[in-house]
């Protein structure tokens, strides 16, 4: 048999499904005969397919230190993610990856950090964090801000309110958009929240993923309290097919998203072409 | 120096083909395009390009490379086979080979693209140098010979009665010992008449680039500060959103991913798109980072001229090869943009 | 008599100057001697770069859909030949444009030079400029020489066949009309008509294997109006991307299906194709059996009149259920 094609998937086996909130499913994904399908670092991405309908890309949000399986946080807006959220536990779907850069785990060794998620955007963050615990003594103070709609939007319930909360040197800040019934939480934008917790950009390093418009006011709120453009992480999402930088359609100026990112920090964005 | 007597080209044609695919440009409805030829073909090497580049033989319109089967909840995978063997591109226009080189690197370039790098390994080309190049012809823009393609296997020359012969790579030294007892030696004389047209040739294509002003030099890094230049709030407007453009291009490389078939079973296909079709970045909120026309126009010549040379040490992913001139039906001229962004006459 | 450039080009000027309309959309001369393309021009210093000879090919009505949107209530000034008014006439009866704010300005028109077919007999070499004199064209070439050949020879195929050369709309006529001495038009279809079942589907099984799906005779077509067309549609997907002979047939019979009864004959989709895929000819079979069973229908010649296929009568002929 010749090589094996960068456009072929594995088939892979869905092991568990979880409900996050009413369109956002957590799948967890192991290899036919059990085990991870890949090894991969936080931030980085798979196509997950589902023929005939397609294939779609997704971040990965298990850490690598989860050394048995991949899990994935799915909303549901087309083809791909309606199939997927059809599907039961024990269905095969095919699975490519690791793709993209992921985080700098590395660089970051000793510094405070601060994420900023939002909505689903949690999911490539949550890969990050978990990483951080399990490498606790690598990194320094963790701060989690984390913003939904409505409190049933979240997603990694548990991580939110009971794990992460229980961490050494470490904040969760949970908040709404608005006020809504059984919430005694903090009511406010995720951008405001942040601004009113005054972080201070002293050895910090800031991680934020969300819908366009909260990283746009959450990176307008972290240059007012001082954070420099290198010290601001975030990933984008472009509409994307090959995932290896052939298929051509997820470029932004020179870069293409899919291996040059889909992390890049605030600088590296302010140097490309706005059009994303 | 070998040649080849035109007489002689049909049983030349018919060995290849016993020893592959051939592909040709053929003409069918008064349309020139590289396809399989079969005896008794309309073969046209007169015609300088073909609607169509040759790029199809090695990243064919559309392709299959998956094949699926799904029973219940198992699903199985089998990758397809891209290449049906060995096949030869014969009469490759010295531009068209310079855009497969410009494909080569996208698609060879980690991680390798092993569907194209096992086709193009596939492949012996063949070139035909360019005697009479057309008004908007300009590969030598980029430095590219009308006349000769260094890239392919082996070059051609039309000199009249007979095609000059000379291999270039190892591939052409093969295909070249194994149809010996068709090939000739070449007089001097012969030689010499090639040497002339291709100084003629590439004297035209010069003379032109002088006359319009094509000249790249710059192009790239002028580029660099122009993504909010006026030029594309002009240029955009007339443009009507097709795919001529960028499918007849010998440099274009994007495409597409999909699934075709029903549950039980299917394939999966990869097929040519383009970055003039609005839905080719429109994302699943309906949000779209190249909302207008404008901004896909901008992305093409963006990319040839400014994108690809820099990623790909300051080579274009234009080759002058003047389809898109020719063929887009408002005229939109790339040669134009080369010269309001470049600005700088060549020559005198 | 003034040539009509000028009178083309004074007209904008004016337009504009007075504020009478913020766009004026004509054509103008690209580097190479074929390019006359559609022009935008707001401001009046720029409508020198208006241009009129024998290459004004691109129908500009079209535009509208995307300019009109774009410009609130602005008005627009646009030329328009025959085949353009007929286009304009059409948008006008689909809706998709808005008379009191378009200036029409109407240019008779004796046919267009198809440039393949001086490039065919060499007749293209160093040529600098096409011009129209009576029955001739003149070439000029680089080295100031001229040549003069039969114009006939050298127009569109779907402008000897052109039955209403004279725009059927306008605000004000620029220039004399011009006589109209059609081709029959339907000699084409005819032809294939005559063909039996199974050679008439290979023919086009043939013709549609070329086409490379670029989309070019869609959207250069001024009754492909839609503003979400069914081959864009993600979900549901109607049309997958493989070029290959189902989905290629699906797209044309589809397209020409939709602008039936609304396709003007303007014949723009056969002159964009890259592949020369006869696209007029299937649009024209559907015209000539319009013709045939509701009686005689010229779409975008007058837009009040009562559209075949969209006017419901008791005695429609319904042929195709009774066979
Ligand atoms: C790097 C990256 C990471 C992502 N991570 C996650 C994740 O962890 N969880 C998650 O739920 N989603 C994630 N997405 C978004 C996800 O890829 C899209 O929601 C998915 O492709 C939709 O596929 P579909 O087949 O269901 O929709 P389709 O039926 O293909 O499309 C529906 C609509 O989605 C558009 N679309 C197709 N692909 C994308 C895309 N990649 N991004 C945006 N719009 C698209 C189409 O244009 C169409 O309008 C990520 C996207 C990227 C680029
Ligand atoms: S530039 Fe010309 S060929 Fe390209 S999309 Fe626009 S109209 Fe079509
Ligand atoms: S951009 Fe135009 S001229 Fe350049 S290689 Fe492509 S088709 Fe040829
Ligand atoms: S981005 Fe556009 S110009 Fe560049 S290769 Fe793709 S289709 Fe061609
Ligand atoms: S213009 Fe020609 S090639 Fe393009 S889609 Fe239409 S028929 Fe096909
Ligand atoms: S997704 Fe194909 S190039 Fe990035």
């Amino acid at each position: 048999m010749a090589r094996k094609s960068t456009l072929l998937p594995e088939v892979a086996v869905v092991e568990s499904i979880r409900q996050e909130t009413p369109n956002i499913k957590t799948f967890r994904v192991v290899s036919p005969g059990g085990g991870k399908p890949f090894e991969h670092i936080p931030g980085q991405c798979a196509m997950l397919s589902t023929p005939p309908v397609g294939e779609a890309i997704f971040s990965i949000t298990s850490s690598p230190t989860e050394k048995e399986h991949l899990d994935f946080s799915i909303v549901q807006t087309g083809t791909v993610t309606n199939y997927l959220h059809e599907i039961e536990e024990g269905f095969e779907i095919g699975i490519r990856g690791p793709l993209g850069n992921g985080f700098p785990v590395e660089e970051v060794k000793g510094k405070d950090l601060l994420f900023i998620g939002g909505g689903i955007g949690l999911a490539p963050l949550r890969s990050f964090i978990n990483y951080c615990f399990d490498n606790r003594e690598d990194y320094g103070k963790i701060d989690i801000l984390y913003g939904a709609r409505t409190p049933d939007d979240m997603i990694q319930k548990k991580d939110l309110f009971e794990l992460w909360p229980q961490q050494p040197n470490t904040d969760v800040y949970l908040t709404v958009d608005k006020e809504c019934e059984g919430w005694d939480g903090k009511v406010a934008l995720a951008p405001h929240y942040c601004e009113e917790l005054a972080f201070t950009p002293e050895n910090k390093v800031t991680v934020t993923c969300g819908p366009p418009i909260m990283i746009k006011f959450v990176l307008e709120a972290l240059d007012r309290m001082g954070f420099t453009p290198d010290q601001v992480i975030t990933t984008l999402e472009l509409r994307m097919k090959c995932g290896v930088g052939k298929c051509g359609r997820c470029n932004i100026g020179e870069k293409y998203v899919c291996i040059d990112g889909p992390v890049f920090t605030y600088a590296q964005l302010l140097e490309m072409p706005p059009e994303y | 120096m070998k040649k080849v007597q035109k007489e002689k080209l049909e049983d030349l044609f018919e060995r290849l083909a016993g020893d592959g695919v051939l592909y040709l440009p053929l003409e069918e409805d008064g349309v020139v395009n590289f396809a399989p030829w079969k005896k008794g073909a309309r073969v046209n090497l007169e015609a300088l390009n073909t609607v169509l580049p040759p790029k199809r033989a090695i990243f064919p319109q559309t392709e299959t490379y998956m094949r699926f089967e799904t029973d219940g909840k198992k699903l199985q995978i089998e990758q397809v086979e891209p290449v049906e063997g060995n096949y030869f591109l014969f009469g490759v226009r010295p531009c068209d080979m310079a855009g497969i080189k410009v494909l080569d690197k996208v698609f060879l370039d980690e991680p390798e693209d092993d569907i194209y790098s096992r086709r193009r390994q596939a492949g012996t080309i063949l070139s035909l140098g360019c005697n009479d190049p057309h008004v908007s012809c300009f590969c030598s823009a980029f430095d590219l010979e009308p006349g000769f393609a260094p890239d392919a296997d082996v070059a051609l020359w039309d000199v009249g009665e007979v095609l000059l012969w000379k291999p270039l790579s190892e591939k052409g030294e093969k295909l070249t010992s194994s149809v010996e007892d068709l090939l000739e030696d070449a007089s001097a004389e012969e030689e010499r008449a090639a040497e002339e047209q291709r100084n003629s040739a590439a004297a035209t294509v010069a003379a032109a680039a002088r006359e319009h002003g094509w000249n790249v030099e710059g192009v790239e890094e002028a580029l660099q500060d122009m993504f909010e230049a006026e030029l594309w709030d002009k240029l955009y407007r007339r443009c009507l959103g097709c795919g001529i453009c960028t499918y007849i291009c010998p440099t274009c490389h994007c495409f597409d991913v999909e699934d075709f078939g029903k549950w039980q079973e299917g394939e999966r296909f990869r097929c040519w798109d383009s970055c003039m079709f609005e839905e080719f970045t429109l994302h699943a909120s309906g949000e779209n980072p190249r909302p207008t026309q404008k901004e896909r126009v901008r992305q093409r010549f963006m990319h040839k001229l400014c994108y690809y040379p820099s990623n790909f040490e300051g080579l274009y992913a234009c080759v002058g090869c003047g389809r898109c001139v020719r063929q887009c039906p408002v005229s939109i001229d790339i040669t134009q943009v080369i010269k309001e962004v470049g600005g700088v006459k060549s020559g005198s | 008599m003034k040539n009509l450039q000028d009178t083309i080009r004074e007209i904008a000027a004016q337009s504009l100057a007075r504020g009478e309309v913020e766009l004026v959309i004509g054509w103008e001369k690209g580097d190479l001697w074929w390019q006359s393309y559609p022009a935008f021009i707001e401001e009046e210093k720029e409508a020198d770069r208006l241009i009129w000879d024998p290459l004004c090919v691109p129908n500009l009505s079209r535009y509208l859909l995307q300019e009109l949107s774009e410009m609130d209530e602005k008005k627009i000034a646009l030329f328009v030949k025959g085949c353009d008014a007929l286009a304009f006439n059409q948008l006008l009866q689909d809706n998709r444009t808005v008379r009191e704010r378009v200036v029409l300005y109407g240019i008779p028109c004796d046919g267009l030079v198809d440039p393949s077919k001086l490039e065919r007999e060499g007749l293209d070499r160093d040529l600098q400029e096409v011009e129209r004199d009576g029955e001739e064209l003149v070439l000029k070439a680089a080295a100031g020489e001229e040549k003069r050949v039969p114009a006939k020879d050298y127009l569109y195929d779907k402008c000897l066949t052109c039955r209403y050369p004279n725009p059927v709309a306008y605000d004000q006529m620029l220039g004399e009309t011009v006589p109209v001495e059609p081709e029959e038009r339907f000699t084409g279809v005819r032809k294939l008509e005559e063909l039996d079942y199974e050679d008439r589907f290979s023919y086009w099984a043939e013709q549609f294997s070329r086409c490379i799906r670029c989309f070019a005779c869609r959207n250069v077509c001024p009754a492909c109006s839609c503003i979400k067309c069914v081959f864009d549609l993600q979900e549901p997907r109607w049309l997958g991307k493989a070029t290959e002979p189902s989905e290629n047939a699906f797209y044309h019979i589809i397209r020409a299906y939709h602008v039936a009864g609304r396709c003007v004959d303007c014949g723009e989709c056969s002159r964009v194709c890259p592949v020369d895929i006869p696209l007029q000819e299937l649009n024209r079979k559907i015209i000539l059996d319009i013709n045939e069973l509701y009686g005689e229908y010229d779409a975008g010649v007058d837009p009040e009149q009562e559209a075949p296929l969209i006017t419901y009568k008791t005695d429609d002929p319904a042929a195709f259920t009774e066979s």
